[in-house]
């Protein structure tokens, strides 16, 4: 059994959202401007987020979001964050993935995942 | 008015002793039912259903991924005879979307205190398509003594030998264990019932043996201490998952009963073999839980595991394979990396393997779950250990006093059916 306390290093808001079944959830935002995109950056929070995962809420999360924080869908990176929690599992190591996705109807859809290097995600942020 | 309740069948695994348990969601279900409505159940593990009895409204309630499936054909077959249908239980939150599809309605999360307001819908015609109460838990207080009265006891036996009735002491989870959705389906907050509505269920179940099906007693000390303690004076015996491994709560709970315990080993440490050795010193029993193929795994890592098994003096072992269900870490890693091939929810039975591996085929981790089972029950089979447990907790009823000879009225059936004595193994449907 092991506390899964996520880091806060890479988020610096916690985003409210609604996840399947509009269940409250949350996650960790951080939102960064690298010249004509915008990073987003959003962080599962395991146990001290009480609704869907990210990536279960996959598209819907990045619309929401970017509503939220009025940006436009198509001129974003976004990033999913799988923290370290200090398992001794490895399953719960550190994993970020860069989302691509299509727009149809203002939705996010057909995600793909890429997994990044620690390289990538230095340079991303 | 009459609602008929019921409990679809799955495919059980192939090569294991099936014991069919009396469900506990159905009955906890039930017991949130007003008054004024009749139940009648029926759980088609082991009853058929009759399509044609008199009823005005039909539940279904799903714990199991494969058990959505069959849900789905019989809320077809009850729809197409005009009757209304409703689907609820853990499957049906993890599988809600498909399971409107052939509902009239569908029930999410937990059912205390709402059921009122669903049947006064119902009455009036204004059922609704989605009562929607995913992460609004009510009051853990409301959680009432479960409908045990709807069982069909004499189907729940085996040679005359009752079934363990299920029980439940909490509800939620503060652990986000990587195969499991429970914190996703009863909230992140370990959520433990008062002692004295926990006490005055059990005082209820007509039966000395239970297997107290909650998540994880371990969350909190204190309330595991409380439980057990007032737990003493009602002489059951019982099975749980994982109890705390402190000397204080070891003993409170084999004074209260503890039979035997579900601990996962997921390695071969020093730690599991003195875990299992702490189990036994304290008369509590240890059946092994074993999570095959995750990505941390090679062949040799289970080959050796297996090995390791026969060296700890288990009393008996359970193989899954990982099944990557919804709203599960796993599902999602393997979903974000495109491993998951198979997504038919019949195989989701924890002895299939429905995705990819990391470091074997698919078939081969299938060849070293089949491989596990073999080895483990070689020397001594799964109803010869079952057997030893039995004999074990027969011997202590018999010191306290609450040992009930078998029914030997019952002696030829089980679970409902005659017993082929020429059949060395219990195998049913």
């Amino acid at each position: 059994m092991f506390d899964m306390k996520v880091n806060d290093k890479y988020f610096d808001e916690i985003f409210d959202f609604a996840g399947q079944w509009e269940m409250p959830s949350k996650c960790g935002l951080k939102i960064v401007k690298r010249g004509d995109k915008t990073v987003v950056l959003a962080t599962e929070l395991y146990q001290d987020n009480p609704g869907s995962s990210i990536t279960y809420a996959g598209g819907s999360l990045i619309k929401q979001i970017c509503e939220a924080k009025k940006l436009d869908l198509r001129n974003i990176i976004y990033v999913e964050c799988n923290p370290d929690t200090n398992s001794k599992l490895s399953f719960y190591d550190e994993e970020m993935f860069r989302v691509d996705f299509e727009v149809e109807n203002e939705m996010p859809t057909n995600l793909k995942y890429t997994q990044l290097t620690k390289e990538e995600i230095e340079s991303i942020l | 008015m009459k609602f008929k309740l019921i409990y679809p069948k799955w495919k059980k695994l192939p090569g294991q002793t099936t014991f069919n348990l009396p469900p506990h969601g159905p009955v906890v279900f039930a017991a949130c039912l007003p008054e004024r409505v009749d139940v009648s159940f029926t759980d088609e593990n082991v009853e058929d259903i009759d399509f044609e009895e008199d009823c005005d409204f039909v539940g279904i309630s799903m714990m199991l991924s494969t058990q959505v499936k069959r849900g789905w054909a019989i809320a077809d077959e009850f729809r197409r005879r005009g009757k209304q249908v409703m689907f609820g239980g853990i499957s049906t939150m993890l599988h809600a979307e498909e399971t409107l599809q052939h509902a009239d309605s569908i029930f999410l999360g937990e059912a205390e205190g709402r059921m009122e307001q669903v049947i006064a819908d119902w009455e009036k015609g204004q059922l609704k398509k989605v009562y929607n109460y995913m992460g609004k838990q009510p009051d853990i207080a409301l959680v009432g003594p479960a409908r045990r009265d709807l069982y069909k006891r004499e189907l729940y036996n085996h040679k005359g030998v009752q079934m363990v009735d299920l029980f439940h002491a909490s509800r939620g989870c503060k652990f986000s264990c990587y195969p499991c959705a429970v914190s996703y389906l009863g909230g992140r907050c370990f959520r433990p019932r008062p002692i004295e509505k926990a006490i005055e269920e059990l005082e209820t179940i007509d039966n000395n043996r239970l297997f107290i099906v909650d998540n994880s007693l371990a969350q909190s000390t204190q309330w595991e201490l409380d439980l057990f303690k007032e737990m003493i004076p009602l002489k059951k015996k019982w099975i749980s998952h994982t109890i705390e491994d402190k000397p204080e709560v070891l003993d409170l709970a084999a004074q209260a009963g503890a039979w035997y315990v579900y601990q996962a080993v997921y390695d071969t440490s020093d730690y599991i073999r003195e875990r299992v050795k702490r189990y036994h010193d304290y008369g509590i029993g240890v059946e092994g839980t074993i999570l095959l193929g995750l990505d941390n795994q090679t062949e040799d890592d289970i080959l050796r595991l297996i090995d390791f098994l026969l060296s700890i003096d288990l009393d008996l072992a359970e193989f899954t394979v990982l099944a990557p269900f919804p709203h599960t870490k796993a599902y999602d890693d393997l979903m974000r990396q495109g491993r998951i091939f198979d997504h038919d929810w019949d195989h989701y039975n924890a002895g299939q393997v429905v995705y990819q591996p990391k470091n074997m085929s698919p078939e081969r981790l299938q060849e070293l779950y089949e491989y596990a089972w073999k080895s483990f029950y070689h020397d001594e089979t799964q109803e010869e250990k079952m057997f030893k447990l039995f004999t074990k907790v027969m011997l202590r009823e018999m010191e306290d006093g609450t040992y009930r000879p078998r029914d030997r009225k019952l002696a030829n059936k089980s679970f409902g059916k005659d017993v082929d004595r020429s059949a060395s193994k219990v195998n049913l449907r």
